[in-house]
């Protein structure tokens, strides 16, 4: 495979973002930090992210406006939402905004490295199957 | 007391001339003491049996054929000159001095000398060392005995009058419910003129050299009069019991002794200080003494003390200080309490990231050929988290727990920061717009930290609250700093809530006031308090554009001189 996935992170807390980048890193992906939805949106271009993981409880635009705003203008990007305040409502909100997955900071890295797979198609365990929890309506 | 009997049958004519000087400046009398012979001889002063009232039935038969105006004023004035001729002396006599004049008409009429004269040293309200004198002249009779009262005028106003007001004093003295005691004093006015006299100028010092004087006047100070609450603030049954020296005063503070020994010598009206009183019966109060020193012309034996029992005062205002450092403590940490999810999101931060970058390290770390750059560089980074979310544990910790307040130099700014720490993510959560315009340069004021922050979070509490209440989409709280017109440092909140009602303006600030449903009605008095303590204040207004303004104020810490 030549393409390296390349994955967004949106998260305010700068020790956070950078954390989760070197994370996503080590595991193989390349990745591009945002401190905002704004900063995200305005260097979306299509094709230019594989996966957004975002946090959810941000200044001015939260992760489930910003999902919004993305579906809305048309893109199937897969979301991964990340909170540090999970909870049933959010959880709701966010699967059916259309996210693959809504995760409990601090994250769990093989739970993460399964959802980015999956979310990116390169599931190679058998069936394929999400985390039960993670699934939308699950 | 002193009785001068001049030689009997002689005529001293001194004594008639003194006396027609005397006839117009002191009070006359001329008595008709027919009656009075009778019954003197009867019944003689020193013979048995005395009769119970026998200076009372001489007087009751001596009665007044004339008097001088002195004398009309002096103890007639209820009746007036006219009224007084032909009535027995009894009724207007002075009681003090009633058996001293009917010893000497006793002796006078029944002395065979038609010169009999007696004199004698008596007590008077009015006059200054008082000398009776009473005689007989040859020319009006055996019968007619007259009169005269020589000595200085105390007082101007008439006996009656004065004992009238004597009456009212000891009525006064007796029936007021704060212990007073009536003390005389004048063994050390005389001892300070001594000291004087000898080139004593520094009490202070002489006491040091000579602590014996205390003890002196400890002793020699006599307790005169006392009144039923004074007896039963020593715990004795009667005043009576506490007529004595005044020693039983400073048991148990004798350092107090010593500044009333030295304010009396130094001339001083009073003096007044709280002192520790250990009564007769044992008990240890916290009391208040005044002690008032007599000035002339008021008599020099009336030194008065008064003492108020502040023992149940001082223990209700510390159980009070204590149940508002309770109450405080309460409300800080209920507010915390409001705030959990704002501060478990605020610790949980570092610590996401110090686990992530720990998950990191080990995969780096877990590889054929480690990356130790790596791991270097996010084990760095662990320890600043690591160091991040401690701080914030202590900050707190500082907020919940008990401590006596800390007077410190501070940067208000600070302050106004780390009180946001506790609410930034609550305000953003609500997708508030918060806009902050921190003051550059500000002096710095004196105050207590975590009591400061206490105060700018309840204020940005409530700021969100009214905000969030609103439900406007466009939430918006401001905060500043800066200097105001009094050179005082300000800082104000404004938020675009609804606003106080304008009848709540002048009553939020009052405890257990509130408009909240689960609100105790204490944040806005406690912070109104807290700024109080700091000298400065809070004021709550509204905006013209609506929504609500709270300003505080603090004095700036002093230039150094």
């Amino acid at each position: 495979m030549s393409h390296v996935p390349v994955i967004a992170i949106v998260d305010d807390d700068e020790a956070m973002r950078d954390a989760l980048s070197e994370l996503i890193q080590v595991m193989g992906f390349s990745t591009e930090a945002f401190d905002g939805a704004a900063a995200f949106l305005a260097d979306l271009a299509p094709g230019r992210f594989d996966c957004l993981i975002t946090d959810v409880r941000m200044p001015g635009m939260d992760g489930i406006d910003l999902q919004r705003r993305l579906r809305a203008l048309g893109s199937v990007m897969p979301v991964v939402m990340i909170t540090s305040a999970p909870d049933p409502a959010g959880r709701a909100r966010a699967l059916q905004g259309g996210a693959c997955a809504y995760l409990a900071k601090p994250v769990d890295d093989c739970a993460l490295l399964g959802h980015l797979r999956s979310a990116l198609g390169q599931d190679h365990r058998p069936g394929g199957r999400r985390d039960e929890d993670d699934s939308p309506g699950g | 007391m002193s009785e001068t009997l001049p030689s009997a049958g002689e005529s001293d004519p001194g004594i008639v001339l003194e006396i027609d000087a005397l006839y117009r400046r002191s009070p006359y009398w001329e008595l008709d003491a027919a009656d009075a012979r009778t019954f003197v001889s009867a019944v003689p002063p020193g013979g048995e049996p005395r009769q119970a009232n026998w200076s009372g039935e001489v007087l009751a038969r001596s009665r007044v054929v004339d008097v001088n105006e002195r004398a009309a004023h002096l103890v007639g004035a209820l009746d007036g000159r006219e009224e007084m001729i032909g009535r027995p002396i009894a009724e207007f006599w002075p009681p003090d001095s009633h058996d001293d004049l009917a010893e000497l008409i006793a002796a006078v009429v029944t002395d065979p000398s038609p010169h009999a004269t007696r004199t004698r040293d008596i007590a008077s309200l009015l006059l200054q060392d008082p000398v009776l004198t009473v005689w007989r002249s040859p020319e009006s009779g055996a019968d007619t005995v007259f009169a005269t009262v020589k000595g200085a005028m105390i007082d101007r106003r008439s006996y009656w009058s004065l004992r009238a007001s004597e009456d009212r004093y000891r009525k006064l003295i007796h029936h007021m419910p704060n212990p007073l005691l009536r003390v005389d004093a004048r063994v050390m006015g005389r001892v300070f003129e001594r000291l004087r006299a000898e080139g004593v100028g520094d009490i202070d010092a002489y006491l040091d050299d000579h602590p014996e004087l205390i003890a002196f006047a400890e002793q020699s100070v006599r307790i005169t009069e006392a009144n039923p609450a004074a007896a039963a603030l020593f715990g004795v049954r009667s005043p009576a019991d506490l007529i004595g020296s005044v020693e039983c005063l400073f048991k148990a503070s004798p350092e107090t002794a010593r500044r009333v020994t030295i304010a009396h010598f130094d001339r001083r009206r009073s003096h007044a200080e709280v002192m520790k009183l250990r009564t007769l019966d044992g008990r240890l109060l916290d009391v208040q003494i005044a002690v008032t020193f007599p000035t002339p012309p008021e008599q020099l034996d009336v030194t008065v003390i008064g003492l108020d029992d502040l023992t149940d005062r001082l223990r209700t205002e510390a159980q009070l200080r204590q149940l508002q450092a309770d109450i405080t403590r309460a409300a800080r940490i209920s507010t915390l309490g409001e705030l959990a999810t704002s501060i478990a999101h605020e610790v949980n931060q570092p610590l996401a990231a110090i686990f992530t970058n720990a998950e990191t390290s080990l995969r780096w770390l877990s590889r054929d050929e480690p990356n130790l750059v790596k791991v270097v560089q996010l084990t760095t980074r662990i320890v600043a988290s690591a160091r991040h979310a401690n701080e914030i544990v202590h900050r707190i910790r500082a907020m919940t727990s008990k401590h006596a307040p800390e007077l410190l130099p501070l940067d208000l700014n600070d302050v106004v920061d780390e009180a946001l720490l506790f609410l930034r993510h609550d305000i953003e959560s609500r997708s508030i717009r918060l806009s902050t315009r921190l003051g550059l340069g500000l002096p710095r004021v004196i105050g207590d930290r975590v009591q400061l922050q206490q105060v700018i979070v309840n204020l940005l509490v409530n700021s969100v609250q009214a905000v969030a209440q609103a439900d406007t989409r466009d939430g918006r709280v401001e905060l500043s700093t800066g200097l105001g017109p009094g050179g005082e440092v300000v800082f104000v909140i404004r938020d675009n809530g609804p606003g106080i009602p304008e009848d709540d303006l002048d009553r939020i600030f009052e405890g257990f006031f509130t408009t909240k449903e689960e609100g105790m009605g204490l944040g806005l008095a406690i912070c109104q308090s807290i700024m109080a303590a700091h000298g400065g204040g809070i004021a709550a207004s509204n905006r013209p554009e609506g929504g609500a303004s709270f300003r505080l104020w603090l004095p700036a810490e002093p230039e150094p001189a």
